[in-house]
Parts: structure tokens; sequence; C-alpha cells
């Protein structure tokens, strides 16, 4: 394809913007996962001590959830490893994909299904958190 | 480049591909578990999935889990300390070292609490 002197210059100049809020977005990116990574080092371990270690996993029905969600400081715990976890988890799966899937294209679609599916799970996730009203049985 | 930045292979490779295989299976794990979470507004399913739960191959699949929440924290905690203090990198392998050690043992010791309920026959 011929491309003019005009629009060789203007997709240089769309380039250079492109990359430039690309690595301003990178540069976020790096400093959310250190953030987020060590905020989530509490929250997912006191999560699975509480569940696996120090509770058996077979107790933890129903009411054990309606317990601890009794106190709404627990849901926003929960929330926050919620949202934190898909950010971090999600962030971390876009790396492993720009790495190994060579395709741009294809790339491009697993990507969008994989914030989807984060998207939705982060919805339904949220939608369970607040509007849990099981009682203490 | 500084010396002290340049990727030298090795532990740091090694530390890098179980950084990645145990994140990425911790995500895996998230998207099923927002699910099985979602069932506590239908007792009976969420109740019946816990009791799952309780199965010796769960069981030894959240040792797994265990394994790998405490690696990916323990590395995290290597890889900021390496990043914030790009000097401490001349211990890098003393680090990972300690990492597998630490993450080994309390995996042990998390893991025989798990799993023994399971031969004991008290719950599950």
């Amino acid at each position: 394809m011929q491309v003019g002197f005009r629009s060789v210059n203007l997709s240089h100049k769309k380039e250079r913007q492109n990359s430039g809020s690309r690595q301003n977005f990178e540069i976020w990116s790096w400093f959310f996962m250190r953030i987020s990574g060590l905020v989530l080092i509490f929250l997912a371990l006191i999560h699975f001590s509480m569940t696996h270690i120090f509770t058996d996993v077979t107790q933890t029905t129903v009411s054990y959830v309606a317990k601890k969600w009794a106190n709404p400081l627990w849901r926003v715990f929960d929330w926050l490893l919620l949202t934190l976890g898909l950010l971090h988890g999600t962030n971390g799966v876009r790396f492993i994909l720009d790495d190994y899937v060579r395709n741009a294209k294809f790339r491009a679609g697993i990507k969008a299904t994989v914030y989807l599916i984060s998207f939705l799970l982060f919805l339904l996730g949220t939608v369970t958190i607040v509007t849990f009203k099981g009682s203490i049985a | 480049m500084p010396q002290s930045t340049r990727y030298r292979g090795k532990t740091g490779q090694w530390a890098f591909i179980l950084h990645r295989v145990t994140g990425f299976l911790i995500f895996l794990f998230i998207l099923l578990h927002v699910v099985d979470v979602a069932m506590v507004n239908f007792p009976s399913t969420y109740n019946a999935i816990h009791r799952l739960y309780g199965n010796v191959l769960l069981r030894l699949f959240e040792v797994g889990l265990l394994f790998a929440l405490l690696f990916h924290s323990l590395n995290g905690l290597r890889v900021v300390m390496i990043d914030f203090f790009p000097e401490s990198i001349r211990n890098e392998r003393m680090f990972f070292i300690s990492v597998l050690a630490i993450t080994s043992l309390l995996t042990i010791v998390g893991g025989v609490i798990i799993l023994k309920p399971f031969f004991t026959g008290s719950v599950g």
C-alpha cells in the first residue's frame, strides 16, 4: 500500500503519542502490582488461614458465612480481596498473554475475553457480598 | 546497563517461572471461587459444594493452593525488595532459597492441618 508523506508523518506522531501514554500506563501497572501485591499478602493469607487452617473447609457453611458477614467490616475485607485479587490477577494474565501470544488479533481477542470474564465475576462477587441476607442458623 | 540490574538467569529464572505458574493457577482458582461463593444465596447447593471440598483430592488441591499462595507472596516480597533496593540482587540466590524453604515449611505445617481431618475421619 502506498502511503503519502503526510499520512506517514501523522501516523508517526500518533504512534509516539500512543507509546507515551502506553509507557505511562505500564509504569502505573508496575506500581499497582507492587502495592496491591503487598496488600494481598495480608488479605489472602488471613482469608486462607481462616477458612482452611483455623476452620476446616467442610465447616465453612452458609451459617459460617452469615456469622462472618454479620460484621460489615468482613464484607469490606472480602470485597477488597475480590477487587484487588481480580485486578492483580487480570493484569498478571495480561503480561503472560503479551509474552506468549504472538498473533496480535488473537491476543486482542483473548485479552478482551479475559477482561470480560473478570468484570462479570467482579459484578457477581460484589452483588453476592452486598445482597447476602442469610440469618445465623 | 548497570551491573545491578543485569538479567542473569539461573535461580532468578526459576523464580520467574514459578511466580508466573503459581500466579496463573491462583487466578484460575479465584474465578472458580467467586462462582462457588455466589452459591451462598442457594444454601443447599453451597453446602453441598463445601462438603465436596472435604474430599481428599480437593484437600490435596487446597494444599497446592497454599503452596502457590505462599510462594507467590514470599517471592513477590523478594521481587519488590530487589526493585526498591537493587543492591540486594547480590544476595538473590540466598533470598530465593529462603523463599523456597519458608514456603515448603509452611506448606508442610498447613498441609498436615488440612489433610488430618480426612485421615482421622473427624470430618468430611
